[in-house]
């Protein structure tokens, strides 16, 4: 549109900041949320710089966020051993803070991968044969609702002290949620969607495939977000015996040698990362799944 | 009887089979546990290429007998039978439009009609080409790459429609297909479908509460009582409507349209129990 609009009688009615497209408007309010939020956090950072400024609480409870940074900067880069010594440290136990947090992903991106691959399968299974549901679900509810702490020692038995028992850990604490929503997903579709598809001449897997799946990935989105939020909170506990290099893993060990500004660093860089991917995987169901709630 | 020519349609249909509903029952149990006796001991025999139009009051059971004709529920009592064949299951000879769009979202409109052609692995160009043509019929051909959710009510219906048209089945089974379009595209759809019958031989099965639709579209007009739901007229139609035009005014008046329309209204109404009332149009 030009500048110079000819504008109808009416728009000056309409619009009521005159000289503001709508689409000016809408970045403005962006903006201005956006101007909030920083606000807030910087409020947030302010509030807490002073707390400590002003020695209310001890460092060891309570770092200066100057304290967090400088731990967060320190743990991605290399210093030496000791002041003026040649050889160098790099990062925390051994690894970078970034190492850290990749070696975590990885794991739950193991785990979680095989948790979305067997629980959706699961979940079709159990959600289009009604007696097999009747005999797993009591199980899958039983698994449920056991905290992962209290059988990590188990898997620890049986799969050793590697990696291997904190995938299971992982895989088992996120494939029941998966597996709930497929299942509501699939026993949630309309009659008649898989009916027009039969009547179209549809074998019993090209139901499946056309018609079952694509109505129900809104749901398995879904169960896979609160899948990896669970996987997110499982991570520290299934990184508490053996857990380096692992950001779980760093954040315990670091408060048990009193390193409170690193813990603090860990923690933050936890609730970032998480945020991130959940972020990440909401954007990817939207991509996927554009009709959500239109259809 | 059955004089079925074939046309000139390209895939060869078995041609020629009756659909016959013996002593047809249906009864539902509810989520509280009561018993709803939808059909009752209904026997009607189709020939192929009839144009069999179902009325009757709301909630009498007409969905339901084209439920046990497309094949979703199992008669209670009794048997479909297709071509001596009993009906076990929904099939590609019965192509059904619902009462709902019931496209996929997922799908655009194009892929949607092309989506019976898909499941028997027709190539891509050719259900291309057809699910084109279907569009362009219902006046869909600008909309072809929306999403049906894009659409309005009344164009998701068209392209429904479309979809079960390119599927090229044998027996058309229609619950209220029309329902939901305004009077001006329900007047092309009607005179459509009444040439895509005539030059492919279809057998169709057409639920209406419009006693002038029925009477117009149908060779046949069927009328069932209040639940439980049963057959209490079942009128033979002949009036000439050859060049195809849409049920005008013309048409209307003719007294034959004016006989047979009395006649089925005071039947719905007498299946409402509502007798002695004059038959007005609802
Ligand atoms: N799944 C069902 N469970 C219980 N009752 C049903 C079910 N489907 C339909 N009915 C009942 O059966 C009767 C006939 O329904 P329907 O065939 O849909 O009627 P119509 O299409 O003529 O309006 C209605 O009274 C309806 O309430
Ligand atoms: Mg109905």
């Amino acid at each position: 549109m030009s500048t110079v609009a000819i504008t109808a009688p009416d728009d000056k009615k309409r619009i009521s900041t005159p000289g503001i497209k709508p689409k000016n408007r809408a970045r403005t309010a962006g903006l201005r949320r956006t101007a909030v939020g920083l606000a807030v956090f910087a409020a947030f950072l302010l509030m807490w710089w002073g707390v400590t400024a002003a020695g209310l609480i001890k460092p060891l409870f309570l770092p200066s966020p100057g304290a967090v940074w400088d731990a967060a900067v320190q743990a991605n880069s290399c210093r030496p051993v000791a002041a003026g010594a040649e050889r160098l440290v790099c990062g925390e136990q051994n690894y970078f803070m970034w190492e850290h947090l990749i070696a975590s992903l990885q794991r739950i991106g193991a785990g979680v991968g095989m948790a979305i691959v067997f629980g959706v399968v699961l979940g079709f299974i159990m959600g289009t044969i009604k007696p097999i549901n009747t005999v797993i679900e009591p199980y899958l509810n039983f698994l449920r609702s056991l905290p992962p702490l209290g059988y990590i020692g188990l898997l620890i038995v049986w799969f050793g002290i590697g990696d291997v028992s904190k995938i299971w850990l992982l895989f088992l604490a996120a494939f029941p949620p998966v597996a709930m929503a497929t299942i509501s997903g699939v026993s949630g579709i309309r009659q008649d969607r898989i009916h027009a598809a039969q009547s179209l001449g549809a074998s019993r897997w090209q139901v499946l495939t056309n018609v079952i799946l694509p109505s129900s990935l809104s749901e398995i989105f879904s169960g896979i977000r609160i899948a990896v939020g669970f996987a997110w909170t499982t991570v520290v506990a299934a990184e508490l015996n053996n857990g380096i290099p692992g950001i779980g893993g760093l954040a315990y060990i670091s408060g048990t040698q009193l390193q409170t500004p690193l813990t603090i660093a860990c923690i933050i860089v936890i609730g970032i990362a998480a945020i991130a991917l959940d972020v990440l995987i909401k954007n990817l169901g939207r991509l996927l799944v554009p009709w959500h709630g239109k259809a | 009887m059955t004089a079925v020519n074939s046309g000139s349609g390209t895939p060869p249909v078995i041609a020629g089979r009756r659909v016959v509903l013996d002593n047809v029952s249906q009864r539902y149990t509810t989520d509280r546990g009561d018993t709803v006796h939808a059909v009752s001991d209904t026997s009607i025999t189709v020939e192929s290429g009839e144009f069999v139009c179902i009325v009757g009051p709301s909630g009498c059971g007409k969905s339901t007998l084209m439920d046990m004709l497309a094949g979703f529920l199992t008669p209670t009592q009794g048997t479909v039978t297709i071509g001596g064949e009993q009906v076990t299951g929904p099939g590609q000879d019965r192509g059904v439009v619902f009462q709902q769009p019931n496209l996929y979202p997922w799908l655009s409109v194009r892929k949607n009609v092309e989506l019976g052609s898909k499941f028997r692995k027709i190539p891509a160009s050719v259900r291309h080409d057809e699910a084109e043509r279907y569009l362009k019929m219902v006046g869909l051909e600008q909309f072809m790459d929306r999403k049906p959710y894009e659409l309005s009510g009344g164009m998701q219906q068209r392209c429904q429609i479309a979809r079960v048209l390119a599927n090229d089945p044998e027996i058309i089974l229609m619950d209220e297909p029309f329902g939901a379009l305004d009077a001006l595209t329900r007047e092309r759809m009607q005179v459509e479908l009444l040439q895509i019958w005539r030059k492919r031989k279809k057998t169709v099965f057409f639920i209406t509460h419009s006693v002038e639709e029925a009477i117009f579209l149908g060779t046949r007009v069927v009328v069932m009582s209040a639940r439980p739901g049963r057959i209490i007229l079942d009128e033979a139609i002949n009036i000439s409507d050859e060049n195809g035009s849409p049920l005008g005014a013309e048409l209307r008046s003719a007294p034959e349209f004016v006989r047979l329309r009395d006649k089925v209204s005071t039947a719905i109404y007498e299946a409402q129990g509502v007798t002695g009332m004059s038959p007005a149009q609802h």
